[in-house]
């Protein structure tokens, strides 16, 4: 279909907003602002709408009382602009942001005439193609009236515990489409002239499978845009709106500002990344290709969806929550100084997109899904296609910025279900995987068990509160040694649990996840993640062991018992008294070669447990304590290689160069290799496939937590390395999937 | 006639005050003595006991009681100087600790700093990873021992630990506060092979579920714990040697005090105590006062604390920061922003606005008029450039001020900004007084509480200079600056009014409807346990108060809140009662509609709070002998921000100010310690305890 024919109005094609919005007249904007604020006062009023926008959230979290919201991050408060751009987003979870931003919009050019847009409305929405990332994180936007006209919006977002279709608390992953799930609500005006409409209310509470706990977290949501409503038009009382108005467009401006000189700072180009989700659905055994192209041109990024596999099954994301997960990574690689202020980015991004795509998703596919795969994959991408781009960068601090893929690409999605040890019916998931990882940076290691990026204060539940309020006893949960990328830096490891049905009889267990087959890219020699690692050993009793004398095993290799893989989608895995289920998630990639990495710095890992010993020799070519050893192995590994001994030494970096990555130097004649001088072709060219060494291995050789990926897909799945033809130094690898070409990943225009 | 000492030890000084049973006062001030902390501690007591005619001997022969506040533990941990430490936990769990359940890689940042993931890192581990040792047991959630405790692997570990040199081991096992028989098993094995071992079990310090924050609280008390002890043995030694002849009492984190020897063993609870001192001196004095509702700010060099009295009782919370590590354990509420006197000002690269910290001058270099060198301006510079302190003015502790080298760093931003260096001042002074004011509202209107119904006090060296502003941006009327002439040795006056205070709690979750047998069965246990304790350490059982606490909460939902109990047996009048003011007072904190009463309540822990009255006296107030208005002793130019002009304004000297004295804004009031700026509008009255009134107006 072509472009032209295309709506972009949220109806069947996702809502993209244009640059003009049309708003009907009867909807008046202010838009004066002071030309001028002085600079005392805006310091002042931007730490008010700081507070303010602190307050919105809180004051949804005090009275909602959520866990969801509280252990889980998952709400963020937002203040946007008149016309819904962005002025302050919440320190909380980061890829919400961008949803409100397109739910104020369409309210803007779609409820003016009717139902109308007047002081004291508020309206709610979850519609996916509209203003949500899906359909259980429920968004109140509130127009701030002065003097009768729309001055700027609150909005809130928080997830819901459950808001009806066919799976209990919204993730179906059997779902064909979007009717087996909760319903879409396009923005409804749920709060009229001051008060709640009773019907609405009603109407959406009926919704629920648990009605009241839904009607109480939709009054914590609008109480906390009203109190930000109050305070603001306080606010523009004491030091009048075009003052106030100045300060937001001051705050909008200073970002961009600080996005744009950052930006300066970079070369043209495009660069591109891609992965893998698996399985669309239970029992399915198919890899689905979900890829991101970034060009930098002048002061404009455009981002594209292109080449990304048809939307099938219930892997599906919208277009909303595609951007949301790119642009909480620009913010957090390119803002991270601007407080929040998102919209600098916002002004020079623009979307290239194929729509129908598993990422830009047609209604009616199914799309509740997206936040554990899709979107949270999106993530990953985008933090590799900004790192590639920074890391043209003439600003050495900007460069700092450049990093691998954090942990978990894929949040390991587990419901979990039965009688709890007081006899009760229960239903949960596990938290524990917000332990996560921070990424290599190009500086230093990932945090190990370091969080998410996208939620900068993300907690992982203690194992007493789990273990108190469900019928799992933990066997253990540790750091996994080895489960980061290997690298000049290494990726930050991750973690594992393991629990036993403990005073119940059988628990059962839900997956809605990806990353269990394929790991996370590594960037610039980097080696790839581990990948998610679940497991159910059946009949493994491992207190009757301990019980017996025998060891109380708390690693893998010490459960006894038929141990099965469990897969990324299932419905119902049956953990029974004496069973045991682990799930370890993976950890974040690597960034530069391992042979690169100090041996000093690999043997601390080694004493601290953080690697084994055997993967030290295997990726890092260390020999724990023998610096000859190590030498001679290193020497060893360069020669397998490239099949011989390389031509050219490793020699210092010249510090004149202009680095790209670790690996490599640019100039106007093209790509080099930093560490040996070898050229390696053009800027525009395809130097994996045209210049460089590669060898194509095993998947399993990229991490040693990785299984043989035909335990999970039919898809013939390999490994491959490219080498400096010079000097054997690992520039990059690839996961390849169905016999992939190298990807020309890094196309540089100087 | 009998006295009441309180020490506070701070960096840079060593405040005493001495209260006589009659009510009068005597304080004292020396140099801290960071090489031996006891010599100024007894230094401080001696000047004051000069003070009221006395030798230390003669002053400590007739003392009731030595209290002290003391930051030892906290240097400790903030200077990672401490013991070196093993950690011995459940098998398969050994990890907690440095998991940190992930979020000590951005705990306690600053909002400014929180975004900046690539800068995110967890503290360096108290306890190596080498040092930390798993033994198989196993207890659930219930207490049920699911797998015994291995004593050979107990012995192995300790083994191990004494090979590597360790010093001091933490114990603390999942669910050891349930059922603590495999962490006392384990405290015994270990005295049995080093009986000099220091050892702490978690159960001891912490009974509360959350296996890292425990295990936190654990590992830090054993990591300050030998340094500590020693400290205060070798403390109370010297003091018993200079003829006092009971324990010194230490401050806690809880707002009590607490026995030398008790200390000793619990080091971790007089972390973060320094503020809490503060908080205590201001609840002595508001009583005295007549204010039940308080907003107590303590600025000083590096941040501005903000505590809360409502209704007379400080606020409480359950768990603290430190260096990134969240630990559990009762504290008085304190809550913490970088705004202090050293807090940089700076123009914004992007935005070319002025901003205020986070940065800090800190101590050293510190603001550029303490002439060591800094030449960025800082706040308090800001103040010297408005004119609140005299050309000729000290800072405390005798610090001459270099006026020039402040104006000197305020042009270095004025001028980029192509700014006055006076409207820069002016501008920072502003900012600074709208962030504090936003943090006193956060912390009232989040528990649902007026901010208009409270008087903040304001003490702390560079308090008296924002108060007014802070004040009127809160949009509150009144404040207070407690003490004038003895706001410097307030903390110790705090320490010196400090009850003994000892809280026993028992976790456990338990639904409703509550049993009203079960619950008094566990109270009266509770209560049994502080009981004993105080007696033991002297208290006359007259002057034992017992309180009872539950900690609820809706089930699916994650709001606590604490709800006294009466004492004695329960009925079920007494549960249903107690359910009821739950609800009420979920509503009142978290607002109208906001209880869920559907999804049933839950108690998670039954606490004891058992306080042994020390019958301070109080001060004596004066008789009102002003009543006019005070002759100023000078005069000199103030830049006030709100006018927008430099103003002559009068000059008071404070220790020259009597009961009932009245005066008008613009004026300044100058304390040997500290300066409190009386806006113009502005009214200010001396009350009977040498309070300073201030009335905000006209802003």
């Amino acid at each position: 279909m072509s472009d032209a024919q295309i709506e972009w109005d949220g109806i069947h094609y996702p809502y993209v907003a244009p640059k003009q919005l049309d708003i009907d007249p009867s909807v008046r904007l202010h838009r004066e602002a002071d030309d001028e604020i002085d600079p005392v006062t805006h310091e002042i009023l931007r730490y008010m709408l700081w507070s303010v926008n602190l307050e919105q959230g809180n004051t949804m979290l005090k009275i909602s009382g959520s866990p969801i919201g509280a252990y889980g991050h998952d709400f963020n408060p937002a203040i946007l602009d008149e016309y819904g751009d962005s002025v302050l987003m919440g320190p909380f979870l980061q890829f919400l942001s961008g949803a409100v931003n397109s739910g104020v919009k369409w309210t803007l050019e779609n409820r003016g005439d009717n139902p109308g847009i007047e002081e004291g409305d508020i309206f709610l929405a979850n519609d996916p193609w509209m203003a949500s990332t899906h359909q259980p994180d429920v968004a109140v936007m509130a127009p701030v009236f002065v003097d009768g006209q729309v001055f700027c919006w609150v909005a809130n977002t928080l997830h819901q515990w459950d808001l009806g279709g066919t799976a209990p608390g919204g993730f179906n992953p059997a779902a064909e489409d979007v009717f087996w799930e909760a319903p879409c609500i396009p923005p409804l005006k749920v709060v009229e002239g001051g008060v709640i409409r009773k019907d609405v209310e009603d109407l959406y509470a009926r919704f629920s499978r648990m009605p009241k706990l839904v009607a109480l977290d939709l009054r914590a949501l609008i109480v906390g845009c009203r109190v930000a409503v109050e305070r603001i038009q306080d606010i523009v009382e004491r030091y009048s709106a075009t003052t106030v108005k100045a300060c937001m467009r001051k705050l909008q401006d200073d970002s961009e500002a600080a996005f744009v000189r950052r930006l300066d700072t970079v070369a043209d180009g495009t660069w591109s990344a891609e992965n893998w989700i698996e399985s669309k659905q239970p029992g399915d055994r198919g890899l689905y290709r979900n890829r991101l192209e970034l060009t930098k041109k002048g002061d404009r990024l455009t981002l594209s969806n292109r080449g990304s596999h048809p939307q099938i099954g219930a892997i599906n994301c919208t277009f909303v929550a595609w951007a949301g997960a790119i642009m909480c990574m620009l913010t957090s690689q390119m803002l991270f100084d601007q407080m929040f202020v998102t919209e600098g980015a916002r002004r020079h991004v623009d979307f290239d997109l194929e729509p129908g795509l598993i990422n830009s998703a047609t209604r009616p596919a199914s799309v509740s899904g997206a936040p554990p795969g899709v979107l949270q994959m999106t993530t990953g991408l985008a933090e590799l296609v900004i790192s590639k781009m920074l890391a043209t960068s003439t600003d050495p601090e900007l460069r700092t910025e450049v990093q691998s893929v954090m942990g978990a690409m894929s949040y390991p999605q587990t419901s979990f279900a039965g009688k709890d040890q007081r006899g009760n019916d229960f239903t949960g998931f596990f938290l524990d995987p917000l332990g996560a990882a921070l990424p290599a940076f190009s500086w230093r290691d990932g945090e190990d068990t370091g969080g998410y990026s996208w939620d900068l204060q993300s907690t992982m539940p203690n194992v007493e509160d789990t273990e108190l309020f469900y019928p799992v006893l933990y066997l253990w949960r540790r750091e996994l040694p080895d489960s980061g990328g290997a690298g000049r830096y290494r990726g930050g490891n991750s973690a594992e649990w393991a629990v036993t049905p403990h005073k119940t009889d059988s628990v059962r267990m839900l997956n809605v996840t990806s990353q269990i087959c394929l790991p996370a890219p590594g960037i610039f020699g980097g080696m790839p993640s581990s990948t998610h690692r679940y497991q159910l050993v059946k009949g493994a009793d491992p207190l009757g062991r301990a019980g017996r004398g025998e060891v109380m095993p708390t690693s893998i290799d010490e459960v006894e018992g038929e141990h099965r893989w469990l897969f990324a989608k299932s419905f119902d895995d049956r953990v029974e008294d004496g069973d045991v289920w682990i799930c370890g998630w993976s950890g974040a990639s690597g960034y530069g070669d391992p042979l690169l990495r100090e041996p000093a710095e690999v043997e601390t890992d080694v004493a601290a447990g953080r690697v084994s010993e055997p993967w030290a020799r295997r990726a890092y070519g260390v020999v724990v304590g023998d610096a000859e050893a190590t030498e001679t192995l290193r020497a060893e590994i360069r020669a397998a290689r490239i099949g011989g001994e390389p031509a050219r030494k490793v020699a210092a970096p010249d510090p004149e160069g202009r680095s790209y990555g670790e690996g490599m130097v640019i100039s106007d004649s093209g790509f080099s290799c930093r560490h040996c001088g070898e050229e390696l072709g053009g800027l525009d060219a395809n130097w994996k496939a045209e210049i460089a060494k590669s060898r194509e291995l095993e998947l399993t050789a990229a991490n040693p937590i990785i299984r043989e990926p035909d335990i999970y897909t039919d898809e013939q799945v390999a490994y491959r390395e490219y080498y400096c033809p010079g000097c054997a130094t690992m520039l990059d690898n690839e996961v390849v999937v169905a016999g992939s070409a190298p990807e020309a990943d890094s196309r540089i225009r100087l | 006639m009998g006295y009441f000492v309180g020490v506070d030890i701070g960096g840079t000084f060593t405040d005493c005050v001495v209260l006589g049973e009659d009510g009068s006062l005597a304080q004292s001030k020396v140099s801290t003595t960071p090489k031996d902390l006891v010599e100024g501690f007894v230094g401080a007591i001696e000047v004051a006991a000069g003070e009221l005619g006395l030798s230390l001997e003669e002053l400590l022969t007739q003392s009731h009681q030595v209290l002290h506040g003391t930051t030892v533990a906290t240097n400790l941990i903030v200077q990672l100087n401490g013991s070196r430490t093993g950690l011995i936990t459940t098998r398969g769990h050994g990890d907690a600790l440095l998991i940190m359940r992930s979020a000590g890689r951005s705990m306690g940042l600053p909002i400014e700093k929180m975004l900046h993931v690539s800068r995110h890192k967890k503290p360096q581990p108290l306890v190596p990873p080498d040092l930390i040792q798993e033994v198989t047991e196993r207890v659930d959630f219930a207490g049920d021992e699911l797998v015994p405790l291995a004593e050979n692997e107990v012995r192995e570990a300790v083994a191990k630990l004494k090979d590597r040199g360790v010093e001091s081991v933490a114990v603390s096992y999942l669910w050891g506060f349930v059922n603590p028989g495999h962490e006392r098993r384990t405290a015994e094995i270990i005295k049995e092979i080093d009986p000099d071992l220091y050892v702490t079990c978690a159960h001891e310090l912490s009974p509360r579920p959350g296996e890292y924050e425990r295990a936190a609280a654990t590992a830090i008390n054993a990591y300050v714990g030998p340094d500590s002890a020693q400290y205060f043995n070798r403390l109370d030694e010297t003091l018993q040697a200079k003829g006092y002849r009971n324990q010194v009492l230490i401050m806690q984190a809880s707002g009590g005090v607490s026995p030398a020897a008790d200390a000793a063993e619990k080091p971790v609870y007089t972390i973060g105590s320094g503020p809490v001192a503060g908080l205590a001196g201001t609840s002595f004095v508001s009583r005295q006062a007549g204010h039940p509702n308080v907003i107590a700010a303590d600025m000083g060099g590096t941040s501005f604390d903000v505590g809360i009295i409502h209704e007379g009782e400080p606020m409480r919370e359950s768990s603290q920061v430190i260096n990134q590590y969240t630990i559990s354990m009762p504290r008085l509420l304190i809550e913490s922003i970088g705004s202090g006197g050293g807090s940089i000002i700076h123009v914004d690269e992007f935005s070319k606005t002025l901003r205020v910290g986070p940065e800090s001058a800190q101590a050293d270099p510190g603001p550029a008029c303490y002439g060591r060198g800094g030449t960025r301006p800082t706040i308090t510079d800001a103040n010297v450039v408005l004119g609140m302190y005299g050309a000729e003015g000290k800072l405390s502790g005798g610090l001459r001020l270099d006026t020039e080298a402040s104006w000197e760093a305020m042009r270095t931003v004025a001028e980029p900004m192509g700014m006055d260096p006076v409207e820069v001042a002016a501008g920072a002074k502003r900012i600074v007084d709208s962030q504090m004011a936003e943090l006193m509202r956060q912390l009232t209107i989040e528990r649902g509480l007026d901010p208009r119904e409270f008087v903040p006090y304001s003490f702390g060296g560079a308090a008296g200079l924002h108060v007014s502003g802070f004040t009127a941006a809160l949009g509150v009327e009144r404040a207070v600056v407690p003490l004038g002439n003895l706001a410097s040795g307030f903390s110790a006056l705090g320490v010196a009014d400090s009850d003994l205070l000892h809280i026993q709690s028992h976790a456990q979750l338990i639904s409703s409807p509550f049993d009203p047998a079960e619950l008094t069965a566990v109270f009266e246990r509770l209560e049994s346990e502080v009981q004993a304790q105080l007696e033991s350490e002297g208290v006359d059982p007259e002057d034992i108060e017992l309180s009872r606490f539950a900690e609820m909460k809706f089930s699916l939902q994650i709001h606590q809140l604490v709800i006294p109990v009466p004492g004695g047996t329960l009925s079920a009048a007494d549960t249903a009662d107690l359910e009821s003011a739950f609800i009420q007072r979920y509503e009142d904190t978290y607002g109208k509609g906001s209880a869920f009463a559907d999804a049933g309540l839950q108690i998670g822990a039954l606490e004891v709070h058992g306080r042994g009255r020390t019958s301070s006296p109080d001060l004596r107030s004066s008789e009102r002998t002003g009543g006019g208005a005070p002759e100023p002793v000078g005069s000199r130019e103030v830049y006030w921000p709100e006018l927008a002009e430099r103003r002559e304004s009068a000059v008071l000297a404070g220790p020259g100010l009597t009961p009932g004295d009245r005066f008008e804004g613009p004026a300044i009031v100058e304390y040997p310690s500290t300066s409190v700026a009386i806006h113009p509008g502005d009214s200010a009255e001396v009350d009977g305890l040498g309070n300073l009134l201030i009335e905000v107006g006209g802003k």
